[in-house]
């Protein structure tokens, strides 16, 4: 498919034409996200500037039958912005401003290009917080973490993106434009449409305008660690540490193989001779914060920590939280290729799914390390492999198909926050069900009756 | 389509296509457009490296060119991806012969041999002298343009040898798409000036320690910051911020030296993008002047707000560039280089 001249021109009238691009180096620049394995061609790139001219671009794409693949920061990890199919790559970084930020009400409207830290901050200058904090924040988009339903490091005690929507606006696939809900936290009137379009990975709607929720910043904040010599343990430290009720704002951890490449390329002083770290956080009074974290050290003591306590002071503490971010970047460093995936399982069950996770890595000779949010039982097993070495790529998707299942077996998920895109398509439907799938669908043709809106992905 | 190896597949492989380098892109922050932040530019270059986009592909032609060659995406990378090896290799396979103007052209020539830059510090510089210490480099263009530089740098370190017979650190050639050139320069002027080698310009520091080793190499706020020397305060006490040199930041590290050794002596205001780049960029200046005040207009913005007395630079390129950008704006200001405020 080609872009035909009249529609550039179409385009081009829309948005200006210095805001269209349909040139091949421009088109290489969007033909991914940050998925590896995943591209496709886009047949042009449009930067709209307001709703107006959401709306017009998606009658031209209805008009013409073509895709329209809404893209914010492209940092997603399940191909979700990939243009496979061709069509429009609709960028919404230029719709980035703070709308109102209304202290009264805690609560925030902004345009969806708006960077997550950006918000962040401006929540920080009144006194609130913007909890959900995906690794990405200070380049993702709050679109892009409505479309995916970004978590966090904050998941445990605060939930995830959709905890945060009251109320949003949104272009649909027929070209109308939708308002729903707003500063009120409370609304009952109709289905909770926020909710739906919360992780739809923008195949139902565009979404043009986000009310937020804020919280009141807390006072203090503090972290902790605990090693474990087995991931069995820390498993049983997380479970003791929910049920002697204390909610911590933070419950990270990572396997012996991501310690061991952290330290070796960080250097941060970590024991890479453990089987596993907790990294801990609270939030709250001064007092709460030194009480909470002092209990939950007892507690992974109690489970056979061989190390427990709390940060000796801010550099510490910095370099835990350093520690548990650099285990993607330091994985990857190990060969060319890293394939990243978040199976998710009720957290009791955390340390059997890493073993199982374990057992297939050995079987299929391929080296895994996990690391991720204990609390939430969510795990991030990250494969590193040459893919230059024949056959290696296959034995990777079929470790991961074997994954998935086990995650489903212990009443888990595929995803639990980085989406289903293109990247965990082929899977879906073993968990869903085809009931489910159609369901899904039948929405989808409510929302898009064209099929116009990121074609390919999630259940369409 | 054939994979060739224009670069080598480690350095471009490293990239896990996270995006975390876009919001320190000076580029991406005009345009806004992928193929202008780092993450784009390198899957350009990974588009070249396959054959997918052909050499002379107009957008990767252009976008080799509109960076800035600052690194700012360095040290905000977690994979620890080496942007500026890979540029500068990018414009080595894709600028040769005729793809370069005839202003960079003249500029590389000019450089290019020693005699021709000497001819450059006719003008006198410091006096020539043999002494105990590191052999001051005195630069190329900044022999012309600021050989006041020099001789405060001499003033500072006083047992400095300085010798006229020296060329081009090929820093310019290196980042111009003549790696090859850059290296041999710089192996050159490693035999003129033996032993330790002291440099007023971030940029030769960074250039000139990769390929003679950063033990034989220290940009002057580095070296001070070892050996501090004897400054008095001053009186009243001057309003003064940095702008750092982005190879000594983003490929050094090194910018605190500057700040507590200009607290010796002035109130150091900290300007919210002293890290960022100012557009001179070597010959980025010279060659793209649009964008170049483009990237310095945020910045005189800031600089006529925080109203202070002097902006400290620590390369001559960022020297001129603050230098025409406060005189257009008729700004009070004046920017000067560290050796003479410290001297
Ligand atoms: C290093 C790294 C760490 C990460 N850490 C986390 C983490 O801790 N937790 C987590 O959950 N994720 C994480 N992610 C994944 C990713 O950052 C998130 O999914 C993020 O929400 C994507 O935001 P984005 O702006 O890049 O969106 P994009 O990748 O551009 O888009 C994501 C999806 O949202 C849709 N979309 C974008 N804008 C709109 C809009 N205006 N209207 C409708 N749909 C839209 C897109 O079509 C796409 O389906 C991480 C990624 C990386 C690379
Ligand atoms: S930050 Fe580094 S790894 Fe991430 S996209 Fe940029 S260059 Fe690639
Ligand atoms: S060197 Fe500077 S301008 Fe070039 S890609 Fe990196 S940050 Fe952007």
């Amino acid at each position: 498919m080609t872009l035909t001249t009249s529609l550039r021109d179409r385009l081009a009238a829309v948005v200006g034409p210095e805001h269209v691009r349909d040139d091949p180096g421009t088109l290489e620049a969007y033909a991914r996200d940050a998925t590896p394995l995943h591209r496709g061609a886009a047949d042009a790139v449009c930067f709209p500037a307001d709703t107006a001219q959401v709306q017009r671009v998606v009658k031209i794409a209805r008009a013409e039958r073509i895709p329209l693949v809404v893209r914010g920061a492209g940092t997603n990890l399940c191909g979700a912005t990939v243009p496979q199919l061709g069509g429009i790559v609709l960028v919404m970084t230029r719709m980035a401003r703070l709308i109102e930020l209304d202290p009264g009400n805690m609560s925030a409207v902004v345009q969806p290009g708006m960077v997550t830290a950006t918000l962040a901050e401006e929540a920080a200058a009144h006194g609130l917080l913007y909890p959900p904090d995906p690794g990405s924040r200070t380049t993702s988009t709050i679109g892009g973490n409505v479309g995916t339903c970004a978590g966090g490091l904050r998941g445990l005690k605060y939930g995830v993106t959709r905890d945060y929507v009251l109320g949003c606006e949104a272009v649909l696939g027929t070209g109308e434009v939708l308002r729903y809900g707003g500063k009120v936290v409370k609304n009952v009137a109709g289905f909770d449409l926020a909710r739906l379009l919360c992780g739809s990975e923008g195949t139902l709607a565009i979404l043009t305008e986000l009310t937020l929720r804020l919280v009141p910043a807390p006072l203090a904040s503090g972290v902790g660690l605990a090693y474990f010599s087995r991931l069995k343990e820390a498993g049983a430290a997380v479970s003791r540490v929910l049920a002697s009720g204390i909610l911590p704002a933070t419950l990270e951890f990572l396997d012996s193989t991501c310690l061991r490449t952290v330290e070796e390329f960080a250097g941060i002083g970590l024991r890479a001779d453990a089987g596993a770290l907790l990294v801990f956080g609270q939030d709250g009074t001064p007092e709460v914060v030194a009480a909470d974290l002092e209990r939950i050290a007892v507690a992974c003591r109690a489970e056979g920590a061989i190390e427990a306590r709390v940060a000796r002071d801010e550099t510490e503490a910095t370099a835990l939280l350093e520690a548990r971010r650099a285990a993607l970047p330091s994985l990857s460093r190990l060969a060319p290729l890293t394939i990243l995936e978040d199976a998710t399982v009720p957290r009791s069950r955390l340390a059997e799914m890493v073993e199982r996770i374990e057992e297939i890595a050995v079987r299929h000779g391929l080296l895994i390390g996990t690391f991720g949010h204990a609390g939430d039982g969510n795990l991030h097993p990250t494969c590193v492999v040459d893919p230059a070495h024949p056959g290696v790529v296959e034995r990777v998707e079929t470790a991961f198909s074997e994954i998935f299942d086990a995650a489903l077996e212990l009443g888990g998920t595929i995803t639990g926050e980085h989406g289903v895109g293109l990247a965990k398509r082929a899977h879906l439907e073993s968990q869903l069900g085809r009931a489910q799938i159609e369901l899904l669908r039948r929405i989808k043709l409510a929302f898009d009756p064209d099929g116009i809106l990121n074609p390919g992905k999630l259940a369409s | 389509m054939s994979e060739r190896s224009i670069f080598e597949p480690e350095l471009l492989d490293r990239c896990i296509s996270c995006g975390f380098c876009l919001p320190a892109c000076p580029t991406y922050g005009l345009t806004g457009v992928e193929a202008s932040s780092p993450r784009g530019r390198i899957n350009l270059m990974r588009a070249l490296q396959e054959g997918t986009l052909p050499d002379d592909d107009p957008t990767a032609l252009e976008e080799s060119s509109f960076c800035l060659g600052c690194r700012a995406c360095e040290p905000v990378c977690p994979a620890g991806v080496r942007y500026g090896e890979l540029l500068e290799t990018w414009r080595d396979h894709s600028w040769k012969g005729r793809r370069r103007s005839p202003m960079l052209r003249l500029l590389l020539w000019s450089t290019a041999q020693t005699w021709r830059v000497r001819l450059m510090g006719l003008r006198r510089h410091a006096r020539r002298r043999l002494g105990t210490g590191p052999s001051l480099m005195l630069g190329c263009f900044e022999r012309a343009l600021f050989p006041s530089v020099s001789r405060a740098a001499a003033a500072l370190v006083p047992g400095a040898s300085i010798s006229s017979h020296q060329g081009c650190c090929g820093a310019l050639h290196a980042h111009n798409g003549e790696r090859e050139r850059g290296r041999r320069l710089a192996v050159q002027l490693g035999y003129d000036l033996p032993g330790t080698i002291l440099t007023t310009s971030g940029g030769c520091a960074a250039h000139l320690g990769s390929v003679l080793g950063g033990d034989r190499v220290f940009e002057l706020s580095e070296w001070l910051g070892e050996h501090p020397p004897a400054v008095t305060p001053s009186r009243p006490r001057l309003r003064v911020a940095v702008q750092d040199s982005c190879h000594l930041r983003n490929g050094m590290g090194i910018w605190r030296e500057a700040r507590t050794l200009l607290a010796e002596v002035a109130e150091v205001v900290e300007l919210p993008s002293a890290s960022a780049c100012c557009g001179a960029a070597g010959t980025y200046a010279l060659l793209r002047p649009r964008d170049s005040r483009r990237i310095l207009d945020a910045k005189l913005d800031e600089i006529r707000a925080a109203d202070v007395d002097y902006v400290v630079t620590l390369n001559p390129g960022c020297l001129r560039q603050l230098q025409s950008g406060l005189r257009r704006r008729r700004l009070r200001t004046r920017a000067i280089h560290l050796a003479e405020v410290l001297s």
